[in-house]
């Protein structure tokens, strides 16, 4: 994959990049408004992550220019700015997904892969970890070609641990994902072991090996290591 | 009553009344200017009578004119020096008409000769009648113009007025169009209409502000959030790592959590209370009360709590985001200041969302909708119920707190249907 980083704050790209770069996805970086117009003008990216608040220009603007040009790229807001009518003026101009600042790196992981699998949605809507099969669209699971039946909220789960295979993801970031940052969460997030334990035994049943590790209380890591 | 039709109807008053009364001065004045102009023509025929008989001795004949009739008897001996004017009736040619006669006695020859001399009024009383249509027909005419002139005239002039006015009303801060430029060549419209635009770009302006405030403090204070949640989340992918620091990466993600949080709900209260949010719509609350009691299905079944609900179609015109809020809001105090194994009764119906939950008792029943404001073994922020009293205020809803048979129940009346 090829992503392109629109963010001026550097040590927040620096981290972005480190997260994307390793399974081979490709990062380029425009740190101002005019060298990410020159990059969108002349290369094609699967995503673009925009940033609004930019050096130089509005980030919407950055999005209209991609638009104009008839490009087929993937374009994710990530803003600081939490007003509604910022929110909406950007999906309507066409951006397609917006994720409001901070975020977990995994959030960001797995609402960038959803939107390339949807761009390449010929055929492509499928993601595949070894012997398990995910069929994105049509919400199917197989192991070894058998079926897996999931609940809402652990076919969600796990795709969203496949889009971060081989990284240590929170809980806290789990929970947010499966339930919305607007919910107050309470501290404790015994509810997420239930569903993991559930998800656990429902593959490992189907015949998958157990690639959901637990990391030390914080988290979890779905690795084949 | 509009201001036209006020001051029409004073106005239409005032000058009836006054025609009316200078109209009645008008008529006494001229019959008594005419009544005394006849009594001196009286008083000169009886001078000319006077002097006749003392020249001659004898009395002038008793002569009758068109309007004017003399005629002579013998005076009542005691009636002496008689001088009487009056109303009579006056027969000329077989015909009455209004007279005025006066009698007065002549001494002839040591006799005493009451003269009667009557002139006819007609003249008199025409002249009056004439003037009297005249005034009435001014009157008339003088009254029905300015009846018009109000009505039309003044509505027009006054149409800038309401003009102004409408735009007014139909104003909203988060629309940049200007209010009005009205045309108009009153001074007072024109510097009214200069006031309201000057006060509305004042609006804007203020309103900009805010929001540029809002966003770039929100910008600010993120930024490092976003930057020490990102650098988290690298440092996570390092392992291995002891148990001990497992624990204090969690602490960190949490603290962080929380702030963002705080962050956002501090945030979404400014915006509320300024009136930021504007994306009002049609909700369907019973399809949402569901759908938020399905996304909090597995924290009703962590703490074993046994849900009731029962709802009622109802439908809300407001933000999406902000009816999201409130519900998110309700039921996760509902779960977290409650029992194990306790109940949750949710019941909507066309008046109102009542959401009753068991739990301990409190002890900041007052101040239960203030700020940061909880329970010592909260462990929430306290804004939660704040936000959604500031939202029920933006919508006209009256939300309350009651505690029931050892039941906690928060009630949001919706107000009456519009």
């Amino acid at each position: 994959m090829k992503i392109l980083i629109v963010e001026d704050e550097q040590a927040l790209y620096e981290s972005i990049f480190a997260y994307f770069t390793d399974e081979g996805n490709v990062c380029e970086h425009a740190a101002d408004f005019d060298t990410a117009i020159k990059k969108i003008e002349l290369y094609s990216y699967d995503c673009i992550l925009l940033d609004l608040g930019l050096p130089g220009g509005e980030g919407l603007e950055i999005l209209s220019r991609v638009k104009k040009l008839n490009k087929k790229d993937g374009v994710l807001i990530i803003s600081a700015r939490h007003s509604l009518d910022d929110r909406l003026s950007g999906l309507d101009l066409g951006a397609d997904d917006y994720l409001v600042k901070p975020f977990h790196l995994s959030e960001l992981k797995a609402r960038v892969s959803a939107i390339i699998r949807r761009k390449n949605f010929d055929g492509n809507n499928i993601i595949k970890f070894n012997e398990i099969t995910v069929d994105v669209s049509a919400m199917m699971i197989s192991i070894n070609s058998n079926p897996v039946i999931l609940t809402k909220k652990e076919f969600d789960l796990l795709v969203y641990l496949l889009s971060n295979k081989n990284k240590v993801v929170t809980k806290n970031a789990m929970a947010e994902h499966l339930w919305g940052d607007e919910m107050d969460l309470s501290d404790d997030f015994d509810f997420i072991y239930t569903h993991v334990k559930n998800l656990k035994k429902k593959l490992g049943e189907a015949g998958g090996k157990d690639y959901l590790k637990s990391v030390y209380g914080i988290g979890y890591k779905f690795s084949e290591a | 009553m509009k201001l036209s039709t006020r001051y029409n109807r004073v106005n239409i008053l005032t000058a009836s009344i006054a025609v009316i009364i200078t109209g009645i001065i008008y008529y006494f004045f001229i019959h008594l200017i005419l009544t005394n102009k006849l009594d001196k023509d009286l008083a000169v025929e009886e001078n000319e009578i006077i002097q006749y008989t003392r020249i001659y001795r004898k009395l002038p004949l008793p002569a009758s004119f068109l309007d004017q009739q003399i005629s002579y008897r013998d005076s009542p001996g005691n009636a002496n020096n008689i001088r009487n004017f009056s109303y009579t009736t006056l027969i000329n040619q077989n015909r009455n008409e209004p007279g005025r006669s006066l009698v007065t006695t002549v001494n002839l020859k040591g006799k005493n000769i009451q003269v009667i001399i009557t002139k006819s009024r007609v003249e008199s009383e025409d002249l009056v009648r004439v003037i009297l249509l005249i005034t009435l027909a001014v009157t008339v005419v003088l009254l029905v113009s300015l009846f018009l002139i109000n009505r039309y005239v003044l509505s027009r002039l006054w149409m800038p007025f309401y003009k102004t006015l409408k735009r007014m009303k139909a104003f909203e801060v988060t629309k940049m169009e200007a209010v009005s430029e009205v045309v108009t060549k009153i001074d007072e419209f024109i510097e009214l209409d200069q006031s309201v635009n000057a006060m509305a770009d004042r609006v804007k302006q203020d309103y900009k502000e805010l929001k540029s405030f809002t966003d770039n403090a929100s910008h600010e204070m993120m930024t490092p959030l976003a930057i020490i949640n990102s650098k988290l989340d690298s440092l996570l992918q390092t392992e291995p790592f002891t148990a001990q620091q497992g624990v204090l990466l969690q602490d960190i993600y949490q603290a962080i959590g929380k702030l963002s949080r705080l962050h956002q709900s501090l945030l979404l209260l400014a915006k509320i209370e300024n009136n930021l949010i504007t994306d009002a719509q049609e909700i369907d609350f019973k399809i949402l009360v569901e759908s938020k009691v399905r996304q909090f299905h597995e924290l009703f079944k962590r703490d074993r709590l046994i849900i009731d609900v029962k709802l009622d179609d109802k439908v809300l015109i407001m933000s999406r985001y902000l009816a999201d809020i409130i519900l998110n809001n309700l039921l996760s105090n509902a779960i977290r200041h409650n029992l194990p194994d306790g109940k949750i009764f949710i019941e909507l119906s066309k008046k109102a969302l009542v959401i009753s939950n068991t739990g301990k008792n409190l002890k900041v029943k007052d101040k239960l909708f203030d700020r940061f404001s909880k329970s010592t073994e909260s462990e929430g922020m306290g804004l939660g119920l704040a936000i959604t009293k500031q939202i029920c205020n933006l919508y006209g809803y009256q939300i309350t707190y009651e505690p029931m048979n050892g039941m906690h129940k928060f009630s949001v009346l919706f107000g009456p249907e519009i």
